[in-house]
């Protein structure tokens, strides 16, 4: 399976004299218009492998984009090119959960005609058996809504050591599964669409071995795995397409080539040579940006709005955040136009003023603190700490990545405190240990700038409670930075996530969200969006800075891959 | 020559010993928790503990070093019950972020590795020997005077500037290449060599540098000597000096600097396989120090240590051949 560069000494000298003209060439037929044709193989380049192929194991961005070419779950996120690409659908369920009436009990019915890529049926007890590894305390290290959510015996380890399926997830017959939940969970749709709820053949996955190998369920399976180096999918014979309302799996095989230079894809994806015409990459280099206004090359490039808020933390048991005014004070004063600029320019950044950023569900446009554009108001800001008592000022510790884009982050801010009298010492951090040394109350210094993305953008309800929510603040790994603890935001967290109508709860955490700002626990920065060139010959490509829907990627012209 | 293998082995065993233990306390005692690291988003400190007694390092540290130093020779059993997995030895663990076993990831990466260290070794080899002789031998003529020059410059440019550079210039520019792409020899052997004529050029460079000013120094020392005056003397053609007795023993360091450098690349050349995105030791080694994959690390020093010390034994026994003054008793 794994292709290893052999050694050909004989052989180099001859190949030198072949080096010109290497570009194979190609012919035109077939695809040519703008829409995906099916066949062909989509490249993708990128720098760092996937973190596991296994998803009890994985859970991240990139590798949650790869895991739907590959695996099905009960429902999932909507199509990249719907009208609502945040939505919950139907995967393998012939619709959403149905919950009981007290929201402890969720049904789903499968589909028929589901099966494995070895052409084994999937029924409710491979589903059921798939979602238990989620419990094995060496496999399950993925997603941890399952584990949080639904219930299960208290001694329960998974399948492979207590030696059964979860017994709170009942199967009564092959397409009906029924999940207890420890306690009512109206977003349960969205947690059944994680990861790791995808279904596997009973008994199989232990110990090692989906590390290098797949049972796929999805569209694509696994031919060829070189870590570090090289994935080749091609197609699950026994994937059928009208089951699946929402993989569209035009291309007959992906390859996907690890380990490359960011700046090498994009010098790549912007020279288009070869297969390198049907390839996609991550986000572009900041560096890269300006060329991409070249008009040859600027009819490829898209830009993909933000999923996550960069934000500065004011850690509250700390004096003078511990004041209401200096917290509103300093979000007055900060210059979100100088912040854009500082962050690589409007392509990449633009000025927030809420949590929850305007592509997640759940948005409301506010600005408590409003400024001329955006460019801070520091006589307001005055007025503030005067009546704090500090129109002096003060001096604070604000933590911040060895990271050259947030120390130009940190110095703009140290420059529009400056003149209210606050002096501002940057503690840089190395990025290995950055996030363990914020998330440890004991270690956190006075601020931090960090960012938060939501766990699902079907509502914000995995975006703001983890910043504000009073009852979640813990020795290690805290996600609440400001360690505010206030019982009015902790009992409306409460009663929104209780909240059964989906939409109704939106509406609800974008009044939470001004509800929480008017406390400025923090001072929303930036909107970071990204751009992206994908090759000439890739059609239906919407790149998302949350995941990327893989599964709608076609080629317009399939020969030419 | 038994006793001075067996003296050579016994301190290589020493060496690797010492490399592997102060590896190991730099990674435990100075690097962040890996388990904090991998436990990402939504972490808890139950979590964090489950990961950390998962990879063992809930245990101390002479228990988790004797664990590693044992796996090396005996192999060792990961994980319990259903989920147990054997490592069978020379086993260097697990990688933290991938769980990919170490030994398989490094025989994975090695041809590439191995790869560029001959093919750049072959070329600096050649333009280094090569250019120090005609140095030698028109000294302080022009071509003398350009050769220095040159190697001057050659070992002024960093290795990331000239790949950056020549990949800009050959590939992006002129296109005289094709951009690297991973393929095997036997799938397509141009995209294969081009792949790695940069690399070899870029390490060639900095070395050949070296090797021509090491040669120019030691010919022009050699060619000083009383014996070639007197070869000279007695009417030897200057052909025949220059091989009889000259050239042997002017290479002579040469092979021993050569040696360890060639073992050295073999451990990886970092900064090139990174820039020209092979996936060979160098750019792991680098890839696991970002994300502190400490088996990783591990794994890779401890083969980077142990080539170099491989090199440095065969050097003194290629030693023993190449000069016969030295003796075999005096060596060890």
């Amino acid at each position: 399976m794994n292709k290893h560069l052999t050694r050909a000494p004989a052989a180099i000298l001859a190949a030198a004299l072949l080096l010109t003209g290497c570009s194979g060439g190609t012919d035109d037929s077939g695809g040519g218009g703008d829409d995906p044709v099916t066949g062909g193989t989509v490249h993708m380049l990128q720098n760092a492998d996937f973190s596991y192929l296994d998803p009890a194991r994985g859970w991240d961005g990139g590798v949650n984009a790869f895991y739907r070419l590959i695996y099905r779950g009960l429902t999932m996120q909507a199509a990249g090119d719907s009208e609502d690409p945040n939505a919950m659908v139907p995967d393998m369920a012939e619709s959403l959960g149905t919950p009981s009436e007290d929201g402890l009990t969720w049904t789903y019915t499968l589909k028929d005609g589901l099966a494995f890529d070895n052409g084994d049926p999937i029924t409710s007890t491979e589903l059921a058996f798939g979602i238990s590894r989620t419990w094995d305390p060496e496999i399950g290290i993925g997603s941890p809504y399952l584990r949080n959510v639904i219930d299960a015996p208290e001694d329960y380890q998974g399948p492979y050591i207590s030696g059964e399926s979860n017994p709170s997830i009942e199967t009564p017959d092959e397409k009906t599964i029924v999940f207890n939940l420890i306690e009512p969970f109206p977003e349960f749709d969205n947690v059944v669409a994680q990861v790791n709820a995808a279904p596997f053949p009973v008994g199989s996955g232990a110990g090692d071995e989906f590390i290098n190998d797949v049972i796929a369920s999805g569209p694509y399976t696994v031919d060829a795995y070189t870590p570090g180096s090289a994935i080749t999918l091609v197609r699950n014979e026994h994937w059928d397409a009208d089951t699946d309302d929402v993989r569209k799996a035009y291309p007959d095989a992906w390859e996907f080539e690890i380990g490359l230079e960011p700046a090498t894809i994009d010098e790549r994806l912007m020279a288009g040579q070869g297969t390198d015409a049907s390839a996609i990459g991550g986000k572009v280099q900041p560096a890269t940006l300006a060329r991409l206004q070249d008009p040859a090359l600027a009819d490829r490039v898209i830009s993909a709005e933000a999923y996550c808020t960069t934000y500065m933390g004011m850690n509250m048991t700390k004096a003078p955040f511990d004041r209401l005014e200096v917290r509103q004070a300093i979000n007055l004063a900060i210059d979100r136009d100088s912040l854009v600029t500082a962050s690589g320019g409007n392509q990449l950044a633009e000025p927030a003023t809420t949590i929850i950023p305007p592509a997640v569900n759940g948005h409301k446009d506010f600005d408590l603190y409003p400024s001329e554009n955006h460019a801070g108001d520091p006589e307001a800001a005055a007025a503030l700490l005067a009546e704090a008592g500090l129109e002096d000022g003060f001096s604070f510790t604000l933590d911040i990545r060895s990271q050259a884009v947030m120390q130009a982050q940190a110095e703009s801010i140290q420059q529009a405190l400056e003149p209210l009298g606050i002096e501002v010492k940057l503690n840089v951090i190395d990025t290995s240990t950055y996030y363990e040394t914020i998330g440890t109350p004991s270690q956190q210094s006075d601020a931090a700038i960090t960012g938060w993305c939501p766990d699902w953008a079907s509502s914000a309800s995995t975006m703001v409670p983890p910043l504000v929510d009073g009852r979640v603040i813990t020795d290690k790994g805290n996600t609440n930075l400001a360690q505010i603890n206030d019982e009015t935001l902790n009992a409306r967290i409460d009663e929104i996530k209780a909240m059964t109508d989906i939409d109704a709860a939106n509406a609800e955490w974008g009044e939470f969200d001004e509800e929480a700002m008017a406390l400025a626990p923090m001072a929303p920065l930036l909107w970071e969006p990204s751009v992206f060139i994908p090759g000439e010959n890739i059609a239906n490509y919407i790149p998302n800075t949350s995941m990327t829907d893989l599964t709608i990627i076609g080629l317009k012209d399939p020969s030419q891959s | 020559m038994i006793r001075f293998l067996l003296n050579r082995v016994m301190g290589m065993v020493v060496v690797l010993f010492l490399v592997c233990l102060f590896t190991f306390v730099i990674f435990f005692v100075l690097s962040p928790d890996p388990a904090v690291q991998i436990c990402g988003k939504n972490c808890t400190p139950e979590v964090i503990d489950q990961l950390r007694a998962n990879l063992g390092l809930d245990q101390p540290f002479w228990s988790q070093f004797w664990t590693f130093v044992s796996g090396l020779f005996v192999g060792r059993t990961y994980g319990s019950g259903p989920n147990a997995i054997d490592c069978a030895a020379p086993c260097l663990g697990y990688s933290f972020q991938t769980s990919q076993p170490v030994f398989d990831m490094i025989a994975q990466r090695l041809p590439v590795s191995a790869t560029v260290a001959i093919g750049a070794a072959i070329l600096w080899l050649l333009a280094g020997v090569s250019a120090g002789l005609v140095s030698a031998v028109r000294e302080g003529r022009f071509a003398d005077r350009f050769i220095t020059g040159l190697t001057l410059t050659g070992m002024s440019i960093p290795n990331y500037v000239l790949g950056l550079s020549l990949q800009f210039l050959l590939v992006v520019t002129l296109g005289w290449l094709p951009f690297p792409q991973a393929v095997p020899f036997s799938e397509d052997p141009v995209q294969w060599f081009s792949n790695y004529l940069m690399p070899w050029i870029v390490l060639a460079v900095g070395a050949s540098a070296v090797y021509t000013r090491l040669t120019r120094a030691n010919v022009i020392e050699t060619l000083q000597e009383n014996y070639v005056r007197t070869a000279r003397a007695k009417g030897l053609s200057p052909g025949l000096v220059w091989r009889r007795h000259a050239l042997r023993p002017a290479l002579t360091p040469i092979v021993t600097i050569f040696g360890m450098d060639f073992a050295g690349l073999l451990g990886g050349a970092l900064i090139t396989e990174t820039v020209f995105g092979l996936n060979g030791i160098g750019k792991m080694a680098a890839d696991s120090i970002t994300k502190n994959d400490q088996p990783v690390i591990m794994g890779v020093t401890l083969l980077a240590a142990f080539f170099v010390v491989i090199g440095n034994m065969v050097v003194d026994l290629l030693y023993t051949a190449i000069d016969p003054r030295v003796r075999v008793g005096s060596a060890a």
